[in-house]
């Protein structure tokens, strides 16, 4: 399955230089275009909020302390605590999408069942703390918000739906060794580590408020000065340089895809017609949002990708509804996860969990395209 | 001794075969380690967070990448409870 990936992707690019128009004024303005928007990230959110979200997502990935929350999504835990636990866990427990699976799996499998399993999976990437983040940075904290509230509210839905049709599939599971192996937690009071976290966010959140920027850089300068307060008086070194370590990590994964993505949006703007954009997705009606749905169902966006291109569509008119939309479903599902969920949960379960979630999503859209 | 290690194949699985590599041979033992990369397989040895050691079919560490000084203090404890 992987080599006739790579063979597509390869082909389309050759098909894209063989017949792309380079000369023309179009590869110019299009690639100047690409380029000022490449400008526009490295100078407003790479320092104030990427940076920041990154140390954020790895002292999440280092300090918060997992295997208590995983106890809660196991085969005893009862339903009324494992659906929440499994729609917030998404942003604590899963950084990088290569987890979400073994966990799904292992959920559905072992633990809570296919309700709770699919809660997580749906809200897993869409709830990353570095998307939230950055969406708030690009596009307003209202998308950003929104994006979180609709994610969380849709799993429960689709997971409560799921666990529903297929509750005689839903065999119980054994209670045995759930969580195996050691526990990993690290040695820390809850409130070191919230107060590590916070502080953490008030740096991103300072950095992006209207203030002066005297006054914004010594506030920056004060939290940047508790955090190593935090870090030299209260963690031990070794964990210290597993959170720095961890946080590199996600630089080096995410980083180069969201550049690449960021050139790959300012491009859209020139290269896709306006009144294309307009007609199909500009208007907040059932058949735009029902669109958006599809096409971010199937679409592959790289982890964060996603904020510039629907920046970019939004500035080729695309309406706000449609753009939650296309947030919703663009994060949760793509072409391959369709493939990988169909030989994981079965045919008849996959369909059921990729349609509720596309026709939720729409409707998320729609709500949120009226009401804000 | 056979080390596996559970993990579907990201830069983390990766990083941690080969630190399990490093510390096998600064200790100087031989072992075999695998790479089980299928999801059922992951799951039927009881972890959930990606990547996992396991030690001779034992999970001895879950949801991390250690450094090697912890891999090889791992190692080193499977084989001396071994063999006593």
């Amino acid at each position: 399955m992987k080599e006739w990936i790579k063979f597509a992707l390869l082909a389309a690019v050759f098909l894209l230089f063989y017949f792309a128009p380079v000369s023309g004024p179009a590869a110019v303005t299009s690639l100047a275009a690409g380029l000022a928007l490449l400008q526009e990230y490295a100078r407003l959110h790479v320092l104030t909020c990427l940076v920041p979200a990154f140390f954020i997502a790895g002292s999440i990935a280092v300090y918060v302390k997992k295997d208590a929350v995983l106890k809660l999504l196991g085969p005893t835990a009862k339903k009324i605590i494992a659906y929440p636990v499994a729609t917030v866990s998404g942003g604590i427990l899963a950084v990088c999408s290569c987890t979400i699976l073994p966990l799904f799996t292992g959920i559905y499998k072992r633990g809570a069942g296919i309700g709770p399993a699919a809660a997580f999976l749906f809200t897993g990437p869409a709830i990353n703390v570095t998307a939230i983040l950055l969406t708030g940075s690009v596009l307003g904290w209202d998308f950003a918000i929104g994006r979180l509230v609709a994610a969380m509210v849709i799993s429960i839905l689709a997971g409560l739906f799921l666990a529903f049709v297929f509750r005689e599939h839903d065999k119980k599971n054994s209670n045995s060794d759930f969580v195996a192996g050691m526990s990993n937690d690290l040695p820390y009071s809850n409130i070191t580590i919230a107060l590590f976290l916070l502080l953490q966010l008030g740096v991103l959140v300072v950095f992006g408020l209207a203030l002066e920027p005297a006054l914004k850089g010594a506030v920056v300068a004060l939290l940047i000065a508790a955090v190593l307060v935090i870090v030299l008086v209260k963690f031990q070194k070794e964990h210290t340089l597993e959170w720095i370590r961890e946080t590199w990590d996600l630089m080096k994964k995410i980083l180069p895809y969201l550049f690449v993505g960021v050139f790959v949006a300012g491009t859209i703007e020139v290269i896709v017609p306006q009144a294309f954009i307009t007609r199909l997705v500009g208007e907040n009606t059932l058949l735009s949002n029902a669109i958006a749905s599809t096409f971010g169902a199937f679409m592959y966006f790289a982890t964060l990708t996603e904020v510039p291109i629907i920046q970019k569509l939004m500035a080729l008119g695309m309406g706000r509804g449609p753009a939650l939309t296309l947030f919703l479903t663009g994060n949760a599902l793509s072409l391959p996860s369709m493939i990988v969920l169909f030989r994981v949960m079965g045919k008849k379960q996959a369909a059921a969990y990729i349609l509720t979630i596309m026709i939720l999503s729409a409707f998320a859209g729609i709500l949120f395209g009226e009401l804000l | 001794m056979t080390i596996k290690v559970l993990g579907p194949g990201c830069i983390n699985c990766r990083t941690l075969e080969r630190r399990t590599r490093e510390a096998l041979t600064e200790l100087n033992l031989q072992a075999d380690v695998l790479k089980v990369e299928d999801l059922d397989g992951i799951v039927s040895y009881g972890i959930l967070r990606t990547p996992g050691l396991v030690i001779d079919e034992k999970v001895v560490f879950q949801g991390g990448v250690p450094p090697v000084l912890k891999i090889k203090e791992l190692i080193a404890k499977a084989a001396g409870g071994k063999m006593s």
